[in-house]
Order: C-alpha cells, then sequence, then structure tokens
C-alpha cells in the first residue's frame, strides 16, 4: 500500500480499491463453475467446425448456387407458419397482458392484496422456459402450428404484461386526476388519460416481441411445433447446405422486420 | 355551428385509419389461425391430460431432485441447475470480455463513421443470429458438453452487450477524452483513464443484466445436447415424463429468481 508522507507531517495512505474484492469474487465464481463445466471433458474439432460452416453456405456437390437459393423458394410454407404464429401470438398475447398489466400496475391498483398476488403470479410464470410451455402445448393440442402459436401467446403474454404495468407506473397521472374531478368515471379517465399516454409504447413493444417470436420459433421445430425450426431439425445432420439457406432465410426475414420496427418506432415516438 | 364544433369537424379523420389497421390485423390473426390444423381428439382429452400432468408433476422425488440415496450428485437434477448456471455466468464473462473490442469498433466516438457502421452492422448479425442453431453448429466442433454451452451463450451475448456499451460510449463526456489528447495520451492511456471509469458501472449493470437472460436460455441449450438442465428437458417432454418436468420446472424457478434477487441488488449497488 502507497504511503505519502506530507511536509506538514501528516500521512496520506491510498485507499484500498474495491476493485480487488470485485475481481477475487469473480475468479473464485469462474474456478468454481469451471469444475461443473470441464466435468465432461470437452473436445477440440475445428476442422470439422469449418468444414461444416463450408457446407452450409455453399451449395451441395453437383448442385450451384441456383439450386442453393432455389431452395429458399421452397421454403414459403414454413415461412408462412413461423410469421403467422409469431403475429398471431404477438397479438393475442399482447391483449390478455393488458387487464392483468392494468391489475398490477401501482398507480392504477390501489389495493395491495389484489396487485401483489398478481405481480408475484406474473414473476413466477415467466420463469418458465418458453420451451416448456411448447411442449406441454404439443401434448395438449398435437403437432402442427397451433401448440407453436399457443406457446408464443404464453410467451408474449408474460413479457408484455411486465413491461406494460412498467410504463403504466411511470405515465403522468396528472390528466388522470383531473378528469376524475371533472366528474368522469375511472374507466372513462384511464381511456381519455392513460391510453393515449401508453399506446405508442405498446405498439413499439409489441414490434419488438413480435421480432423476439419470429426468432425463438426457431426451437419450436424440436418439439413439432411446426414453421423454419421444423425444416431445420429435420435436415440438421446430413442436408447442411439446407440448414444453412433456412438460416440466412431467418435472418432476412428478422432483419426486414427490424428495419420496418425501427421505422416504426422512429414514427411513434 | 359555434366555433367549437367547427374546430372539431377540422380534426383529422385519423380513426379511419386506425380502423384499417384494427381490422387488417384482425384478419391477419385469424389467418394465422388457418394453418393450424386443430387435433379435435386431443383437444377433447386436453381435460383429462391436464388433471394426468397437474397429478404427475406434484409428485416430487426428492432423492432425484437433489440427487443424494440411489443417485449420485452427478445424476441428479440440481447438479444440472448448477451447471446451467455455470454455463450462463461464464457464458456472459466471456461474452461480456468479448463484447468490449465490438463496442469500441461500433462506437462513433472512437472508430469515426465508416468504422462504427462495420462494428453495428457486426453486432445486429450477432444478435439476430438463433443462439439453438449457434448450438447445433459448434456441438460439432466441441461436443456435447457444458462447454460448448458457455461458447453459445458467450458468442451470443456480444449482440446486446456490444450494442449497449457502444451507445454507452457515445453518450458518455468527452471532455477527459480532449484533455488526455491534449496531454499527448495514447488510445490505451484513453481508454484506461478516459473512457473504463465513466463506463465501468454501466457495463456491470447491462453485463449482470445479461445474465439475467442467459440463466434462462442456458436452460433451453441443453435441447441440443450443449448441457445445461435442456437435455433432460427434452428427454422427458419426449416420454410424456411430467414428473421430471414438474421438478425441473420448480428447479427453474428457483435458479432464475435467485439469479434475478441477486443480480437486481447488485444493479441497485451499482447505479
Amino acid at each position: 500500500m502507497k504511503q505519502f508522507n506530507l511536509p506538514s507531517g501528516a500521512v496520506i495512505k491510498k485507499p484500498f480499491n474495491k476493485i480487488w474484492i470485485v475481481l477475487g469474487t469473480l475468479l473464485v465464481l469462474v474456478l468454481f463453475f469451471s469444475l461443473f463445466i470441464f466435468s465432461r471433458r470437452p473436445f477440440f474439432n475445428l476442422s470439422v467446425l469449418g468444414e461444416i460452416l463450408v457446407k452450409m453456405f455453399t451449395p451441395r456437390q453437383y448442385q450451384n448456387w441456383g439450386d442453393y437459393f432455389g431452395y429458399m423458394l421452397t421454403l414459403r410454407g414454413p415461412l408462412v407458419e413461423t410469421l403467422s404464429m409469431a403475429f398471431g401470438g404477438t397479438i393475442i398475447g399482447s391483449i390478455i397482458a393488458i387487464p392483468v398489466a392494468v391489475l398490477s400496475a401501482k398507480n392504477i391498483t390501489k389495493i395491495k392484496w389484489i396487485r401483489i398476488p398478481v405481480r408475484t403470479f406474473l414473476n413466477l410464470y415467466r420463469t418458465i422456459p418458453v420451451m416448456l410451455l411448447a411442449i406441454l402445448a404439443v401434448y395438449l393440442v398435437g403437432i402442427g402450428v397451433l401448440p407453436g402459436l399457443m406457446a408464443i401467446t404464453g410467451f408474449s403474454f408474460g413479457i408484455m404484461a411486465k413491461m406494460l404495468f412498467e410504463i403504466i407506473e411511470t405515465v403522468d397521472m396528472s390528466p388522470y386526476e383531473a378528469l376524475e374531478s371533472t366528474g368522469a368515471t375511472k374507466t372513462q379517465a384511464f381511456v381519455r388519460a392513460i391510453l393515449p399516454q401508453v399506446f405508442p409504447v405498446y405498439i413499439s413493444y409489441l414490434i419488438y416481441i413480435f421480432e423476439i417470436n419470429v426468432r425463438a420459433s426457431a426451437i419450436f421445430g424440436y418439439f413439432g411445433a411446426g414453421g423454419l425450426g421444423t425444416v431445420i431439425v429435420e435436415s440438421a445432420g446430413q442436408y447442411y447446405e439446407r440448414v444453412g439457406a433456412t438460416v440466412i432465410l431467418m435472418l432476412g426475414v428478422v432483419l426486414i422486420i427490424q428495419f420496418i420496427s425501427n421505422y416504426a418506432r422512429g414514427k411513434l415516438q | 355551428m359555434t366555433l367549437l364544433e367547427k374546430k372539431l369537424k377540422q380534426k383529422p379523420k385519423i380513426w379511419i385509419l386506425n380502423l384499417i389497421i384494427f381490422v387488417a390485423v384482425i384478419v391477419l390473426v385469424g389467418i394465422s389461425f388457418n394453418g393450424a390444423q386443430i387435433n379435435w381428439t386431443r383437444l377433447e382429452m386436453a381435460g383429462y391430460t391436464l388433471r394426468e400432468m397437474a397429478r404427475q408433476m406434484t409428485d416430487i422425488n426428492w432423492e432425484f431432485l437433489i440427487g443424494f440415496g440411489s443417485y449420485r450428485f452427478t445424476e441428479g437434477i440440481s447438479f444440472l441447475a448448477i451447471e446451467t448456471l455455470a454455463i450462463g455466468f461464464l457464458g456472459t464473462l466471456i461474452g461480456a470480455i468479448l463484447a468490449l473490442p465490438f463496442g469500441f469498433l461500433a462506437s462513433k466516438n472512437i472508430s469515426g463513421k465508416i468504422g462504427s457502421r462495420i462494428g453495428e452492422t457486426l453486432l445486429v448479425i450477432i444478435r439476430v443470429f438463433p443462439e439453438i442453431i449457434l448450438g447445433l453448429i459448434l456441438i460439432k466442433g466441441f461436443g456435447m458438453n457444458a462447454f460448448t454451452g458457455v461458447l453459445v451463450i458467450g458468442l451470443h451475448s456480444i449482440g446486446m452487450i456490444g450494442k449497449l456499451f457502444a451507445e454507452m460510449i457515445d453518450n458518455m463526456d468527452r471532455s477527459p477524452i480532449e484533455a488526455l489528447d491534449a496531454v499527448g495520451a495514447s488510445l490505451l492511456q484513453k481508454i484506461r483513464f478516459a473512457v473504463l471509469p465513466q463506463v465501468a458501472a454501466d457495463f456491470s449493470s447491462v453485463a449482470l443484466y445479461r445474465l439475467d437472460i442467459n440463466v434462462r436460455s442456458a436452460t433451453i441449450l441443453g435441447v441440443v445436447g450443449a448441457g445445461g438442465l435442456g437435455t433432460l428437458i427434452t428427454l422427458a417432454g419426449q416420454n410424456a415424463n411430467w414428473n421430471v418436468l414438474g421438478m425441473i420446472m420448480i428447479t427453474i424457478v428457483i435458479t432464475v429468481i435467485l439469479v434475478d434477487i441477486v443480480s437486481a441488488k447488485l444493479r441497485e449497488k451499482l447505479l
């Protein structure tokens, strides 16, 4: 530890830097967790990795780029499935989320023993991975697009309810109080004072969740819930170029959605 | 007609547009159900299936949950839960470290207009590449184990952490950099003494937030065999083993909530 002796006789010590505590804790955690990670030994086969990447993004032997991109055109069906699952699920989930969000917002629902159970339920509910919802849905209604739609609805509901109640809580309450003082009912005041403030943000979150859902639907293929994910799962292992083409198509669609959503959000705010 | 009524009439007729959008959305939602062939026999059984699920899920096998008695600790669910945590934690750490160069590249302040465009594009591509497909690819190179999971999470996290990091750098106070410029500091010195002290707290808070997300997504990586709880979820799902799925669900809820609480507390301290 550094010390400075000033001419006046005072001794100044350099204060202990807390960064070392943080770094030490991090190191201990890294070592502890590494034990678990390396309990099964990994292997390193980078040449195979390179080969697969090449296989994914170039045409198969005896085929040309026309075949590669031609394959994408045959994916219209699964693409429409993915998009409709994501769209329907996002809209339905976000609509169901509205009453729940209103019930858990501090400034609207003044009664504590309604608000807190609803919020606890939301927090617990959101920890369940989408994948589990998908498995449950496939068992309930059978293989197809419907379980995917249900799982996405469930996921969108959880995330939207949380985001929405947070927006509602940050809303400016003075117009609401002003309307109430003029004799408007609570519902009227809510529709005229809170909704206009919340709506643009709600729509921009809706687009954001739609974007997440298009990507997340890739995993539903594993459980027979339809869409582009099914194509990827069926081709993985043999037809790497099909996986690659599907991935490119998916990335293209997501980028287009992102572009549109950025534009729309710019307009809304 | 009073002036007020006239003004009211002059209001732009935005409700027509709204109505059109509303109807279009309803129609599209309808169409999205159109592709869904509904399996009515399954639906009729749904009530029974639900009751059966609930009955089996609430039947907890403690030995398997914690990993003692007739099971070894490494076979139990709690071992897999810790493995999931480990994947999330180490993945976030690797992602945060790798995100630094990407963030610097994508920030207008440090790498100029063209450099930031390149960096931003790279980050977008990383961000939109689905984790599960990244896992599918990396599995071939690193085998079916938790290490692959760490790599997947690490690479995927670069996208978000890097983007937010670049935004932090762009929004920070430029005067310390100029001051260091004036005394002739090198790029590394500028980063160490002008950039890091300003962004350290925000950066850690973003990394902690990402840890939240990553522990959640580490639970699904096992679907492709990249370690954690996911492998067991897939197996149990394929065999309709609701008993195991129920225990896994409880474990995930506890793990995620613990991480949530810890990261929220730490973030509060930082800000």
